[in-house]
């Protein structure tokens, strides 16, 4: 399974997010960086079909703009980090808004982030990391062969950051998912990811083995900052030097 | 919730229970209805009575009671549609045709009319017409006023109230200096069922009945709407496209609801927001019925206030239908303390 991407560009009227991104993205867990407003997010709904792109996206010989859209809801998942929602849609709602959703994969992933408390919950009754959660589960329970995850981190805590991460390591690794993470977060993002892809205004910095990221030189420039790098057994901190 | 499919189960239950209750309180006031006025009568004495008259082709009491109740019912029903429709298009709590000034400005295309000079048929054909070209041209000006004040929640309503109070103001004035019967202008600038139009209940329930034709096939997009527009682009639809078009129907719904009953506010307002409490859910699907049906409840039972208390003096509709959107105002006002989170 792949998804091929070739000459991606994606313009927000005079913005220019995304420029020619030429990219291969294979089974396993690939981390997305870059600076703020580098085109992470953009990235990740480009693929998804929910900002139109230039270029192509090919997955299994298709072209994913021209899928059905119900094909490619089965294909591609975007989770995003946040939805504007009218105040009385309950937490309840909102996992249950794709009527063809899987119910018992959607209860399982319920129980696994402890929503089932909040079901009934308006949306604005929640704390931010609880509809994190909330739209987690709702993306994980589509099963679909490419989860797109943006900025899983920024709102839960550690205990359901590691939860998600090593339950997307395990869709990548045991049920040969693609796995796409966007994150500011490097640490402890970068202790579980196989592949790197970098974005630096708009452009592609870096794509390859997330090994060969990690060096001190290469996460200095894409950030503009010295950094020092604590590595120990298989496990890596990423320090800004302040 | 002990998990996804208790709260499934719950929900359903409680939307047959609150239909239920609702539809049972809603037939009762419909009897009330038909029963009061000049003299208090059996209700279904009136409604048999009512089927003669009209089959006999002599209308008379009874069936102008009938014609009055059905007015009132799908008045509000339709308020309800267009409260709720705008409510999902700007995703806004606080949409109403009322509050967002689609409603004064439909009064003012109206009032256009009335200096044109034409003979009674033709007007009769043309008010829902102006209606409806003057409450869209109104709701788009209160959406260009709005997204310049940054289209917040409270932005769009106050941009409405601008809207709304001028050409309220516009459609009134000439009208005082013009019309000798300022007692029947009033009523209908408050809104009255005291002339319902047999033309005016066709056309209403007609657009009533295409809407919910159309609007089902919509569900889905318009849940995923009230959440966000990400997931309306991933189900392949245009967000944008979406909201002009849920617009437009609830403009054309409500404007068709003035050109015949006057002004109304907070019905559709109310409706929505009293359905999705009571069911403890935002979903369309749920939501819709009981909104219908809570519409009807409050103009229903607003005009049989009105026409009784104070028998034979009329107190309009929307005077009585305040009491009860006001406070419901205040209350969604206070659930939106949340609004600035980040
Ligand atoms: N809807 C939009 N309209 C116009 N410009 C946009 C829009 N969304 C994003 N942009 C711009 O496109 C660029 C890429 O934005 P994007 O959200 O993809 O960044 P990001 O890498 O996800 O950043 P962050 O780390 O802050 O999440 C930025 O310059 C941003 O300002
Ligand atoms: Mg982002």
């Amino acid at each position: 399974m792949k998804l091929e991407v070739k000459r991606l560009s994606v313009d927000y009227g005079a913005v220019k997010a995304l420029r020619n991104i030429d990219l291969e993205l294979g089974e396993g867990v690939t981390v997305l960086i870059g600076p703020n407003g580098a085109g992470k997010s953009t990235l990740l709904k480009a693929l998804a079909c929910i900002v139109p792109y230039k270029g192509s996206v090919v997955f299994n010989n298709h072209e994913i703009s021209s899928l059905h859209p119900s094909e490619r809801m089965k294909l591609i998942t975007y989770i995003p980090p946040y939805v504007p929602a009218l105040p009385d849609i309950t937490i309840g709602d909102l996992l249950l808004v794709d009527t063809s959703m899987d119910r018992s994969r959607l209860n399982y992933y319920v129980n696994f982030l402890d929503l089932n408390h909040l079901l009934e919950r308006r949306i604005w009754e929640v704390s931010s990391g609880e509809l994190e959660r909330a739209l987690i589960a709702r993306g994980l329970s589509r099963n679909s062969a490419i989860y797109e995850v943006d900025e899983p981190l920024a709102h839960t805590d550690i205990r359901y950051q590691v939860r998600v991460l090593k339950e997307l390591r395990e869709l990548a690794w045991r049920e040969g998912k693609i796995v796409l993470i966007a994150s500011n977060q490097l640490n402890p993002i970068m202790n579980f990811a196989d592949y790197v892809i970098a974005l630096r205004g708009g452009e592609l910095f870096f794509t390859g083995p997330a090994k060969e990221f990690l060096k001190e030189k290469i996460i200095a420039k894409l950030y503009g900052i010295k950094v020092k790098l604590l590595k120990e057994g298989p496990y890596v901190d990423i320090l800004p030097i302040a | 919730m002990r998990s996804v499919e208790e709260y499934v189960k719950v929900r359903k239950r409680r939307f047959f229970t609150v239909t239920f209750t609702l539809l049972s309180l809603l037939i009762t006031l419909a009897l009330i209805h038909v029963s009061v006025g000049s003299s208090t009568e059996n209700p279904f004495k009136i409604m048999s009575e009512a089927i003669s008259e009209i089959l006999h082709g002599y209308p008379g009491i009874a069936s102008y009671r009938v014609m009055r109740l059905t007015a009132s019912l799908l008045g509000g029903m339709a308020l309800a549609l267009s409260g709720l429709l705008i409510q999902t298009a700007s995703r806004n709590p606080l949409g109403d045709p009322y509050l967002l000034g689609i409603s004064s400005g439909a009064l003012f295309g109206v009032v256009l009319t009335f200096a044109l000079p034409l003979i009674p048929l033709y007007t009769l054909v043309l008010r829902p017409i102006a209606a409806f070209i003057g409450g869209v041209l109104a709701y788009l000006l209160t959406l260009a006023i709005a997204s310049k004040a940054g289209m917040t929640t409270t932005s769009l309503v106050l941009a409405g109230v601008a809207v709304g109070t001028t050409l309220y103001s516009a459609s009134l004035l000439p009208q005082y200096l013009i019309i000798q019967n300022i007692h029947q202008l009033f009523a209908w600038s408050q809104g009255s069922f005291v002339d319902p139009e047999p033309l005016g209940e066709t056309m209403i329930f007609l657009s009533l009945v295409i809407s919910l034709l159309i609007l089902y096939k919509f569900v889905d997009v318009m849940n995923a709407l009230n959440i966000s527009d990400d997931f309306v682009r991933e189900l392949g639809e245009d967000p944008a496209m979406l909201r002009k078009l849920l617009t437009l129907i609830a403009s054309l719904i409500a404007s068709l609801t003035v050109a015949w009953y006057g002004i109304i506010g907070f019905v559709g307002l109310a409706s929505p927001h009293v359905s999705r409490r009571l069911i403890k859910s935002g979903d369309v699907r749920f939501v819709l019925p009981p909104a219908l049906i809570f519409g009807s409840l409050m103009t229903v039972a607003a005009d049989a206030v009105g026409k009784s208390i104070i028998y034979p003096v009329e107190i309009p509709v929307n005077i009585i239908v305040s009491l009860v959107g006001g406070p419901a105002l205040a209350t969604i006002l206070m659930g939106l303390k949340h609004e600035t989170r980040g």
